[in-house]
């Protein structure tokens, strides 16, 4: 009767199929990509390493945002706010109480999380811009408040860290402490997207109206995405400041970090368990090339420019779409997107 | 009239501003039944249900299901509590299969807390067979026609084992064949033991499955029977088609609103 009737291949299911179909080669690469990352510490140090190590943090922030952004539907563009709440708890835990590094993160990143429950409910009944705007307003305040209030946070003197010891080993540790925290994130991932909870996320994506009638609580769905994206950042926040050993408001609540998420995730596939995290490879072995390799000066923030309109014009649902063989990469297709997502 | 209520409404309104969406309407569903809600385009149907289900605050009045006050509840509850619809216009999830839409329901809905995902989606195949999917199963929303979007939507409200089901237009836009399968499709769930609530613009299909039809026009309540007995009714044939007495009709209360 209908086209559809002929049978047709089974295709991947977009979120928790993860070892379906041709997503076996994609965990074939990732496994890959592990063992250099795991390795990789033994033939390289210094820049390598401290670039490879804020990579993966930025993977970890990625994968976070991904719960809100990808899977739930909703464009967090103040994500950084976790980020810094995570750092400064860190920090103002190890020097005013002297905690030691680990209780310290759980500081941090339960502040994150307190942060983004508390916000999250009033701000994500907002949809659309209105939520994006109220996000980025929230983590600008929330960074002015860090930056204005002395007696706690130090103001724009920063917090100064206690240095981790062995120094020689400094490298190294805080290297495999991110990638602890990025194979943590895609676990946590693949885990909540097999179960109900991911469900939700996904179904308050395609129709919140149609989600909440079903049976789901969509305020609850949401603020946990929010707040689980907020413990991913707030991790990393923690990382990065005992890494850094420096804390300054206007380093950790820079906009350039909600950013570079967003590129991350949107780059490698939003909503897919791998996207965040080969989209941040993609992404910074892209800025490092423009701005470390090419001689071209101050061109490279126009050239980034231009390649991310390009990126958004021809792949709008990111490289995964290419990889798990959803989107054929021929100029026909390409244009196809431009048609479609009228970009 | 033994019968069982199983949903009540109680001089259920609804103001958008100053317009009277839905005016003091009184609704009794019996246990088991079909009942038909019609009336014309803009008569306050759909608002009703969106006022029952939760999905939009109700001005004043009071929805009772099985004796249980649900009046203002969320949809999330109202939905778990064993009420589910369907949407005239449908909404399907698109970036997920036509399995994991119906899992969705049997996931949330009524019966959900039993089970867990997995169970969900491996309890759904028997679902999509009996609305007639089954070769659609690993096919996206997004791929669908209509007719099979209408099924779908009513699978995924059938999963979440309701026991009162609203059903919002799901023959608009279907052909005269596919409104006979349709109709069997009805008859098939309500003898699942599941109420229904029909919103309906086809007659044809009014008569044929319901066994009461309630009358709406201008949010209120018209008139209420037997499909053949409302269908015949002088009032409810002047609503349909006496488009002069009602605008005549709309004059004089103008007129005397203003004195």
């Amino acid at each position: 009767m209908n086209v559809e009737e002929k049978k047709a291949p089974i295709r991947i299911t977009r979120f928790d199929g993860l070892f379906r179909g041709r997503q076996r080669l994609l965990s074939g690469l990732s496994g890959v990509l592990f063992a250099f990352l795991f390795i990789f510490p033994l033939f390289a140090s210094g820049f390598w390493l401290n670039t490879l190590t804020s990579l993966l943090l930025l993977a970890a922030m990625a994968e976070g945002w991904n719960f809100i952004g990808g899977y739930t539907g909703y464009a967090a563009f103040g994500n950084v706010a976790f980020f810094g709440i995570g750092a400064y708890g860190t920090a103002l835990s190890m020097t005013k109480l002297h905690w030691p590094f680990f209780p310290g993160m759980i500081v941090g990143v339960a502040a994150a999380v307190a942060f983004a429950i508390v916000f999250g409910l009033p701000i994500l009944r907002l949809k659309g811009h209105y939520f994006a705007i109220a996000t980025v307003a929230l983590a600008t305040a929330t960074g002015e408040v860090a930056n204005s209030w002395t007696s706690f946070t130090g103001g724009s003197a920063g917090i100064t860290l206690p240095f981790f010891h062995p120094m020689q080993l400094s490298g190294q540790y805080f290297y495999y402490l991110s990638l602890l925290l990025v194979v943590f994130g895609l676990f946590l991932t693949w885990y909540i997207m097999k179960r109900k909870l991911g469900y939700s996320w996904v179904a308050v994506r395609e129709d919140e109206e149609a989600a909440n009638m079903m049976g789901i609580n969509t305020t609850w769905a949401k603020v946990t995405a929010f707040a689980l994206s907020a413990v991913m950042a707030g991790f990393a926040g923690g990382i990065y400041a005992y890494w850094r050993t420096f804390v300054l408001a206007e380093e950790v609540f820079k906009i350039d970090y909600t950013l570079q998420m967003i590129l991350a995730t949107v780059f490698g596939g939003p909503g897919t368990i791998f996207g965040p995290f080969i989209g941040a490879f993609i992404y910074y072995i892209l800025v490092t090339i423009l701005v470390f390799f090419l001689p071209i000066g101050q061109l490279h923030a126009t050239l980034l420019g231009t390649i991310i309109i390009l990126v958004m014009v021809f792949t709008p649902k990111g490289i995964m779409d290419f990889i798990s063989g959803k989107r054929k990469l021929t100029w026909r297709a390409l244009l196809e997107n431009v048609r479609i997502y009228r970009v | 009239m033994e019968r069982e209520v199983i949903l009540e409404s109680q001089s259920v309104t609804k103001h958008f501003g100053g317009l009277a969406a839905v005016e003091k309407v009184n609704m009794k569903i019996y246990q088991g039944e079909i009942l038909g809600l019609i009336g014309p385009n803009g008569a306050g149907k759909t608002t009703f249900v969106n006022i029952i289900t939760g999905m939009i605050p109700i001005t004043s009045g009071k929805v009772y299901f099985k004796g249980r006050d649900i009046t203002g509840w969320p949809a999330y509850k109202v939905g778990r509590i064993g009420i589910a619809r369907t949407f005239q216009i449908v909404k399907p999830f698109r970036g997920m299969s036509v399995r994991e839409n119906v899992a969705v329901g049997a996931m949330f809905g009524h019966t959900g807390h039993t089970r867990s995902s997995k169970e969900a989606l491996e309890k759904v195949d028997e679902l999509i067979d009996f609305v007639g999917m089954s070769h659609l199963k690993d096919r996206y929303a997004d791929e669908l026609t209509i007719p099979y979007l209408k099924r779908l939507e009513l699978a995924k409200a059938l999963a979440m084992e309701p026991e009162l089901l609203f059903l919002d237009e799901v023959m608009a836009g279907l052909h005269t064949k596919e409104i006979e399968s349709a109709m069997a499709l009805v008859r098939k769930i309500n003898e699942r033991g599941v109420t229904l609530l029909v919103i309906e613009h086809v007659m044809k299909a009014i008569v044929g499955i319901t066994n009461r039809v309630f009358v709406m026009n201008f949010g209120q309540e018209l008139a209420q029977g037997t499909p053949e007995e409302v269908l015949n009714h002088p009032v409810v044939i002047k609503a349909y088609l006496g488009e002069k007495f009602a605008q005549r009709h709309m004059k004089q209360k103008a007129v005397a609103a203003k004195v």
